[in-house]
């Protein structure tokens, strides 16, 4: 949304400083070839003091404009009834409406359930495809293929999914093939169908994140104990589930927390494949915040269900690692 | 219990040789030890017996049945680790029981095994602590527990003193023979460490470059060594290996001059140990290099040539450097060593 100002926010310091490491190389060229010994370079005093804010500045820069400022307005917004230009206090209206507003709750409730199921899913996908492949020297070398899908932008994967089930009818005419099914499958037109689709979707594009962790944490384990389990009689599934499992508990608890939040702000898969159909069955927090702000122009009202939504994930993410991390001292 | 048998056992990695061709009889109940300097085939091999590693060529017979084609969890051999291997997961509890747990032993059994086990290595008080709550040494025994607890036919110990510290060692030591002799396990264990060889070993097996250099007790590896690695290996300070050449009974080198038999003859080292010399005489003519008192005895280092010679000197012996000094060796115990290397023997 606001694209176009990060870029030329950031593109402008990135000028300047071509121009200022420009300016003293030529000037140490002149100097060289008047006298062979160049004197000593010396800044002012004041420059040096300000050299390393200068240096962080974009980067600050760069945080106040694209998260700092648009959080805070969101949260004084959501305190107004905002009709573009005409903003009238409201108070904790916008909060009270919301908590009834069924479609909020119906949005809430599809996030969770979509996000669990996916998450669910990429987690014991990868954690599988972790252990089978994670004493295979060639892995390091193919770690690149696994991550592909994730590489792609979240907007094209959507397109290929959306023209996979959808308008390309790829999926049933394979799924007509091996015969399983006979014609079009519409998945849109069901419950439980159209949120399937947002959950192959996301698990395939995710899968590779979370598998490349998982990898990375059972190669980076002590190899003396795996080989002393193997030496007390157990089989590969035995320590993997006895001993790598709960050692790799709090890498698993970090990596499905950031997949977690991520999940929950799930929004290019249902703004290009399912806009929410059927009947609100797959409108997500963020697609409803999108269409109560962008095409309903209830500002205030949207940023109000954006201040909820950060408030409960940070409580839930909050609780899960702080749980995790606790009982995993003792 | 079992007798453990490798027939020319060979570990290649490429070009490499890890373990070249190495034949060995280990007898039931035995306290074999595997000695040599890093990098010398001692752990491959040990790796080999347990099913870690699997061999390049050559025969491993535990117990009379030949185990390469059998899976190191069905091997029965305990092993415990230089760096203990506990799970940290675990309580020191579920660690001694995990071995249990894994075969399949009726869980009534469990509890008084691993309470036996625990108590075996003095570490009944600690059975619910995590491994990180406990210390180097605690945790090398819970390690011990772990391995005795399901009375494997062999145990494997790889270097299990070398994180922990002088003092610690020598107690642990004693611990592990007493267990040993108590248990009647056949056992095999790795070091580089020569007195933790002398002092555990029924026999020892010197390596070096992947190959045996002598098989012997500790008696015949200290007084009969049979080439100048084994020589210069064994013994603290090591012997004194000396080039020179013989020549009608008497071997001489720069500074020094000793009697020998009739057929050593040519370029040859004559070695001897610190504790066979003795300050006075002329065997070795030289200038004092250092006097190092240890409290129970002095060590002298004597200056001859171009060679220092380590010398076992009486506890209240002190000099100034640069002083001319005498040594006699006794004559008994003598070594010499061809060019190749090896022993030259009594009469031929």
């Amino acid at each position: 949304m606001s694209h176009p100002v990060f870029m030329w926010a950031a593109a402008r310091p990135c000028r300047s400083d071509r121009m200022r490491t420009d300016a003293p190389s030529v000037l140490v060229e002149g100097v060289a070839k008047a006298a062979p010994k160049p004197a000593p370079r010396r800044r002012s005093p004041a420059l040096r003091r300000a050299f390393p804010y200068l240096l962080l500045a974009p980067a600050l820069a760069y945080l106040l404009v694209i998260t700092l400022y648009p959080g805070l307005f969101a949260i004084y917004q959501s305190l107004f009834v905002v009709k573009f230009l005409n903003w009238t206090w409201a108070g904790f209206d916008n909060y009270t409406t919301i908590l009834q507003d069924r479609e909020f709750w119906a949005a809430l409730a599809n996030t969770a359930l979509i996000g669990a199921i996916s998450l669910a899913l990429q987690t014991g996908i990868a954690l599988a495809i972790a252990y089978f492949a994670y004493r295979d020297p060639l892995i390091r070398g193919w770690r690149i293929v696994y991550l592909m899908p994730m590489l792609f932008m979240p907007s094209a994967v959507a397109f290929i999914w959306k023209l996979a089930f959808n308008d390309g009818r790829v999926i049933s005419d394979l799924l007509g093939r091996l015969g399983l099914i006979e014609g079009n499958v519409d998945w849109l037109g069901s419950i439980w169908l159209s949120r399937m689709t947002l959950i192959v979707a996301d698990v395939w594009q995710w899968t590779p994140f979370l598998f490349i962790i998982f990898v990375a944490a059972l190669q980076g384990q002590d190899q003396e104990i795996e080989e002393a389990a193997r030496l007390d009689g157990a089989s590969w599934p035995k320590i993997f589930w006895n001993i790598s499992l709960p050692m790799m508990r709090p890498v698993i608890v970090v990596a499905v927390t950031l997949r977690g939040i991520d999940i929950t702000t799930m929004f290019t898969n249902v703004f290009v494949m399912t806009q929410g159909t059927p009947g609100g069955a797959t409108e997500t927090m963020s697609y409803f915040i999108y269409r109560q702000g962008f095409r309903m122009f209830n500002f205030g009202y949207a940023s109000a269900a954006s201040v909820l939504m950060l408030i409960l994930t940070v409580i839930i993410a909050q609780t899960v690692v702080k749980r995790a991390f606790h009982s995993g001292k003792t | 219990m079992a007798s453990i048998h490798l027939q020319n056992l060979e570990k290649r990695y490429g070009a490499f040789v890890g373990v070249q061709n190495m034949s060995l009889e280990i007898a039931d109940e035995e306290f074999l030890v595997l000695l040599g300097p890093s990098g010398c085939g001692k752990t491959t091999t040990m790796r080999m017996i347990a099913g870690l590693e699997v061999p390049t060529d050559g025969k491993i017979v535990i117990g009379g049945e030949e185990v390469n084609e059998v899976d190191a969890r069905d091997r029965d051999v305990a092993m415990v680790f230089q760096g203990y291997a506990l799970y940290p997961n675990m309580s020191i509890y579920e660690n001694i029981r995990f071995p249990l747990r894994m075969r399949k032993i009726p869980a009534s059994e469990h509890d008084a095994r691993i309470r036996q086990a625990a108590d075996m290595v003095e570490l009944g008080a600690f059975l619910d602590r995590k491994p990180g709550a406990l210390s180097g040494g605690q945790r090398q025994r819970a390690a011990l527990a772990r391995a005795v607890v399901r009375q494997p036919q062999v145990f494997l110990m790889d270097e299990p003193l070398s994180n922990l510290d002088a003092k610690l060692r020598q107690s642990m030591r004693v611990q592990i023979k007493h267990m040993q002799r108590q248990l009647k396990v056949t056992t095999v264990y790795v070091t580089h460490d020569q007195i933790e060889a002398m002092t555990l070993a029924d026999r020892i097996v010197i390596m070096n470059k992947g190959a045996i250099q002598q098989v012997g007790t500790p008696d015949q590896i200290y007084s009969d060594p049979a080439n100048t690695f084994v020589a210069g290996f064994i013994g603290s300070p090591p012997m004194n290996l000396i080039e020179g050449t013989a020549q009608n009974g008497r071997f001489t080198a720069p500074g020094v001059s000793a009697p020998c038999l009739d057929h050593v003859r040519g370029k040859v080292t004559l070695g001897v140990r610190p504790e066979d010399c003795q300050v006075g005489g002329d065997n070795v003519q030289g200038m004092v290099y250092g006097v190092e008192p240890t409290g129970d005895t002095t060590y002298l280092t004597v200056r001859a040539g171009e060679k220092m010679i380590e010398v076992k000197a009486a506890r209240d012996y002190r000099s100034d450097i640069d002083q001319p000094v005498g040594i006699t060796f006794d004559p008994a115990h003598l070594y010499f060593f061809g060019e190749d290397g090896q022993r030259i023997r009594g009469a031929a």
